[in-house]
C-alpha cells in the first residue's frame, strides 16, 4: 500500500509540473494584460511602459525561465490586479470553497446512501420511484435558474433566509442545498444501480438464508461492496466542486477558488490563474488519492496487491 | 413519516424564528457589482473603487455639479489663472486628515505626486493626465500653485479627479488603508467580505446624517436587486434593465454613457459620406427603444450628454428613413463607390445589457437597406485591441460598436480621444475638427462652449464618424427608508453624505 501511494503521489507530481508548464503557455496566448487593466484612454507610451514594468516584453522563454526560477524560490508572483502576492489571495478563497465542497459532498453522500439502498430494497416500489424522478430532476435541472428562483422564493418572498452572503450557519442552507441538488441525483441513482445488482448476488442471499436481520443485510454486507462504483463518482463529483463551485459562489457571493479562477482568466492576472490552478490541482489530486484509499480499505483486494 | 413530517415543521420554524441580517439603523449598505481590487486613492476614477473612497473616504479640490457639470469648491475655496499655464488655488483651512495630519497646500503637493507618480500605474493619472506634465508647489501655507507644460484652461474641473490623499500613506500604488479628509473614514477591509467605513468626528463640513457605510459585493444583478427587496441592503448603484422591475425602488438616470457604432472612414467604401449617413438613416432608433434598450434612452447627436459643457443642443438626431437609405447608396454606386463591399460590425459581449441583441437587430436594419454587414461578437480583450491604436492595417471597413463615458464636466475628456486625427481611439481626421479642438481646448467661458458646440456640429452634419445610437441610462435601486436619489454622478461616485433617512 505504502509502494502503492509513493508511486502515485509521485505520477500526481509529473501530472502537475505539465499542467504548470501548459497554463503558463496557454495563459499568454489570450494576449497582453495592459489592454485590460490600463483605461482606453492611455496613452501608446503607458501601454508599453506597463508592458516593461510586468516583464511582459521579454520573450516568453525568458518569463518562463523566470517563473521557474520564482516558484523554486516558492515565489508564485504577484497579482497585477490586487498588487498583492497571488498565493495570498489564492490561500484566501480555497478554504471557502473546500468548505462548501466537505459538506455538500458529506450530506449529499449520506443522504444519497441511504435513499438509494432504500429504493433498490424494492425495485418498482412507490419509494424507488419517487426516488427516482427526484433524483432524476435533480440531476437534470439548471442549478443558476434553481438558485435564483431560490432566492426569490425563501428571501424575498418568504423571508426566511438570507438572499447570500457568507456567514451564520443560515447563510449556509441555499448555496449547500443548491450545490448538492446535482452530485445527490447523480448518487443517488449510481447506488441504487449497484445496490440492486449486489443485493441479488449469491452472498446476500447466503447471509439472508443465515437469518441474518434485513437492515444489517443491507448496510453492512451489501453496501460495502455496492460502495466502489459510488466512491468514484462521489470522488469524481467532489473534484468537480473543489474545482470551483462557480455558479454558487457567483450568485451567492461566496469568494471561493472558482470564481477567482474565472475572473483572473477574464482579467489575464497570469499569476492569480497559474497559482490558482496548481493550488486547486493539488486538491484534486489529493482528493484522487484519497478515493484510492478508500478503495483499499473497502476492498481486500486491492489492499492486498 | 411522523417523526420526519415533525423534523421538517421544526426546521421551518426554526428558520423563520431567525430571521437575516437587515439593513437598519442609520449604516448604508451598498452592494457592489464586483469587490475592489484595490482601495487606492489614486485609482478612485474606477467605478468601485471610487463609489467607495471618492468624497466620502477622500476629497477632491474641486467638485463638478452633476447636474449641469459646472464646477464648484470643494477642499479649494477659490482658485485662478495666473498665467497661461500657472493655475493658483486657495485651500480651505482647519481640515484635518483621519489620522490627525493637517491638510494644506504641502500635503496637497504630496497627493498630487502620489497620484501622478510615473512609476505607478494609478488610473487618475492614466486616464486624465497621460499627456499633461504636472508640477504643483505650495508657496504659502494654503495657497498651491500648479503648472502644466501645456495651456490647461480646464485644470479646475480636471481637478475634480484629483484625490487628496494623507500625506504618510505609503507612495506606491495598493494601499488597502486609504486616509483622507473625507467624512467617512476607513475601518475595515474583509477580503471576500466587506468594507466598513465610519462617520469621521472631525470633518470639516457638516455632519453627515448616515453613521457609517457598509459595502458588500454580488455579481448577480438579480441578487443585488433581491437584497435590497429583501431589506439587506440600501443602495444597488447598478441594476440590470430586466430587475428594474419594481417602479417604487428603482431609478433610472443618464449615465453618463454614450452608445454608437464608430466608423473606420480610413477605409473604403466607408470613407464616402453617403454611405455613412446611408448606414444613420437605416437604422430605426425608434424600434430599438422600449424593445432591446430601456424606454428611457435618449437618441444621441454627438459624444457627450446634454450635461456636458460644449454639448450642442441644436443638433436632431437623425431620423429613420430606409428609402433616402438606399437613394444614397445608389447614388454612391452610380459614381463607382464598391457599396456591396462586406463591412464587419464588430461587437463586444456583455458591453451593456443586451448588447449582442442589439448589434443583431442593426445588422439586420443596415442588411435591409443592402449593405453587406457580417457581425462578430468578440470579448472585451479582442474588442480593446482593435479599439485603440495602433490599428492592424489589413483590418478592412469596420463598424465598431463602442460606448463612452464622460460625467467629468467638459468635452475635452471625449473629443480629442475619439475623433482628433491622432487621438488614441479615432478612426477619423478632418483638420478643421483638429484645429476646433485645439481652439476649445485653450478657450475659456462661453467662447469655449461655443468652439466645443462648433466640433459638435462639424462632426455630426459634415463627417459623421459614428452610426448614432443612443445616450443611456442606468438603473439603480434604493431601499424604501431611504431619501436618496442617484444622479449622472453614481457612475464614479456615491455620496454617504448625501443619504437621508425617512
Amino acid at each position: 500500500m505504502h509502494k502503492y501511494l509513493t508511486k502515485r503521489a509521485l505520477h500526481s507530481f509529473l501530472s502537475l509540473a505539465g499542467l504548470l508548464v501548459l497554463v503558463f503557455f496557454l495563459a499568454r496566448l489570450t494576449g497582453d494584460p495592459g489592454n485590460l487593466y490600463l483605461p482606453i484612454d492611455a496613452t501608446l507610451e503607458a501601454r508599453q511602459e506597463f508592458t516593461e514594468k510586468h516583464g511582459l516584453n521579454d520573450p516568453i522563454y525568458v518569463q518562463f525561465g523566470r517563473y521557474v526560477v520564482d516558484l523554486a524560490h516558492g515565489d508564485l508572483g504577484e497579482s497585477i490586479r490586487k498588487q498583492r502576492p497571488a498565493i495570498d489571495v489564492v490561500l484566501e478563497a480555497i478554504p471557502v470553497t473546500l468548505s462548501l465542497a466537505a459538506v455538500a459532498m458529506i450530506i449529499a453522500l449520506l443522504s444519497s446512501i441511504v435513499i438509494g439502498s432504500l429504493a433498490a430494497y424494492r425495485p418498482g416500489g412507490v419509494f424507488d420511484r419517487v426516488a427516482s424522478i427526484a433524483s432524476l430532476a435533480g440531476a437534470s435541472a439548471p442549478d443558476f435558474w434553481v438558485a435564483i428562483s431560490a432566492i426569490l422564493l425563501f428571501s424575498v418572498t418568504l423571508g426566511w433566509l438570507p438572499t447570500s452572503g457568507m456567514g451564520g450557519p443560515l447563510t449556509w442552507i441555499m448555496p449547500i442545498a443548491i450545490l448538492i441538488i446535482r452530485p445527490f441525483g447523480l448518487l443517488v441513482q449510481v447506488v441504487r444501480g449497484s445496490m440492486i445488482t449486489v443485493l441479488s448476488s449469491a452472498y446476500v442471499k447466503t447471509a439472508r438464508a443465515k437469518g441474518v436481520r434485513e437492515r444489517a443485510v443491507i448496510f453492512i454486507h451489501a453496501l460495502r461492496n455496492a460502495m466502489l462504483p459510488v466512491i468514484t463518482v462521489a470522488g469524481d463529483q467532489a473534484a468537480g466542486i473543489a474545482n470551483g463551485a462557480v455558479i454558487v459562489e457567483t450568485i451567492f457571493g461566496w469568494p471561493g477558488i472558482g470564481k477567482l479562477m474565472i475572473d483572473s482568466i477574464i482579467q489575464r492576472d497570469f499569476a492569480v490563474i497559474q497559482t490558482s490552478i496548481l493550488v486547486t490541482a493539488i486538491v484534486i489530486l489529493s482528493i484522487n488519492i484519497a478515493v484510492d484509499i478508500a478503495y483499499a480499505i473497502l476492498d481486500p483486494r486491492i489492499r492486498h496487491k | 413519516m411522523k417523526y420526519l413530517a415533525s423534523c421538517l415543521l421544526g426546521t421551518a420554524l426554526a428558520i423563520s424564528a431567525i430571521t437575516p441580517a437587515m439593513a437598519a439603523g442609520k449604516t448604508v449598505t451598498v452592494v457592489l457589482s464586483e469587490e475592489p481590487d484595490v482601495i487606492d486613492p489614486c485609482e478612485a476614477t474606477r467605478s468601485n473603487v471610487g463609489r467607495i473612497v471618492k468624497q466620502n473616504i477622500v476629497e477632491t479640490l474641486i467638485e463638478v455639479d452633476p447636474k449641469d457639470g459646472s464646477i464648484k469648491p470643494r477642499l479649494a475655496t477659490a482658485w485662478k489663472q495666473t498665467d497661461k499655464l500657472t493655475w493658483q488655488f486657495t485651500l480651505r483651512e482647519g481640515v484635518k486628515f483621519h489620522d490627525g495630519s493637517d491638510f494644506n497646500a504641502a500635503t496637497a503637493v504630496i497627493a498630487i505626486n502620489r497620484n501622478l507618480n510615473p512609476t505607478q500605474d494609478c488610473e487618475i493619472r492614466l486616464k486624465f493626465f497621460g499627456n499633461i506634465k504636472v508640477s504643483p508647489k505650495a508657496i504659502g501655507d494654503y495657497t498651491l500653485e500648479v503648472k502644466t507644460d501645456t495651456t490647461q484652461p480646464i485644470l479646475p474641473a480636471l481637478m475634480s479627479v484629483m484625490v487628496m490623499s494623507g500625506p504618510k500613506m505609503q507612495p506606491t500604488k495598493g494601499s488597502r488603508q486609504p486616509v483622507g479628509t473625507g467624512p467617512y473614514e476607513f475601518v475595515s477591509w474583509n477580503p471576500g467580505q466587506d468594507v466598513v467605513l465610519k462617520r469621521f468626528d472631525g470633518y470639516w463640513g457638516a455632519k453627515p446624517e448616515a453613521e457609517g457605510a457598509r459595502y458588500i459585493w454580488r455579481s448577480e444583478s438579480a441578487v443585488r436587486a433581491a437584497m435590497i427587496k429583501a431589506n439587506e441592503a440600501d443602495i444597488a448603484p447598478n441594476i440590470a434593465l430586466q430587475d428594474a422591475t419594481d417602479k417604487a425602488l428603482d431609478f433610472s438616470y443618464f449615465n453618463s454613457e454614450t452608445s454608437r457604432l464608430r466608423i473606420d472612414m480610413s477605409q473604403p467604401p466607408l470613407d464616402d459620406i453617403r454611405v455613412r449617413k446611408a448606414m444613420n438613416y437605416a437604422i430605426d432608433l425608434d424600434a430599438l427603444r422600449g424593445s432591446i434598450f430601456s424606454e428611457g434612452v435618449m437618441p444621441m447627436t454627438q459624444i457627450v450628454v446634454p450635461s456636458i459643457n460644449g454639448h450642442n443642443p441644436s443638433l436632431k438626431p437623425w431620423p429613420y428613413d430606409p428609402a433616402k437609405a438606399r437613394a444614397l447608396l445608389a447614388e454612391a454606386k452610380a459614381d463607382g463607390v464598391k457599396v456591396d463591399t462586406e463591412i464587419l460590425m464588430r461587437g463586444r459581449l456583455n458591453m451593456y445589457p443586451n448588447a449582442t441583441e442589439a448589434m443583431e437587430a442593426m445588422h439586420a436594419m443596415l442588411s435591409d437597406v443592402g449593405f453587406n454587414v457580417k457581425l462578430k461578437m468578440v470579448e472585451v480583450a479582442s474588442w480593446v485591441e482593435s479599439y485603440t491604436r495602433p490599428f492592424a492595417e489589413d483590418r478592412g471597413p469596420v463598424l465598431q460598436q463602442g460606448q463612452h463615458d464622460n460625467n467629468s464636466g467638459d468635452a475635452v475628456f471625449s473629443v480629442y480621444f475619439k475623433y482628433a486625427c491622432e487621438g488614441p481611439q479615432s478612426t477619423t481626421c478632418d483638420k478643421q475638427v483638429d484645429d476646433g479642438i485645439a481652439a476649445a481646448s485653450a478657450a475659456t467661458g462661453d467662447e469655449r462652449r461655443k468652439l466645443w458646440q462648433e466640433v459638435m456640429r462639424r462632426l455630426h452634419e459634415d463627417i459623421v464618424p459614428d452610426v448614432q445610437m443612443f445616450h443611456m441610462v442606468g438603473f439603480s435601486r434604493i431601499n424604501a427608508r431611504l431619501d436618496f436619489t442617484p444622479s449622472i454622478s453614481m457612475n464614479s461616485e456615491l455620496q454617504i453624505a448625501q443619504v437621508k433617512f425617512k
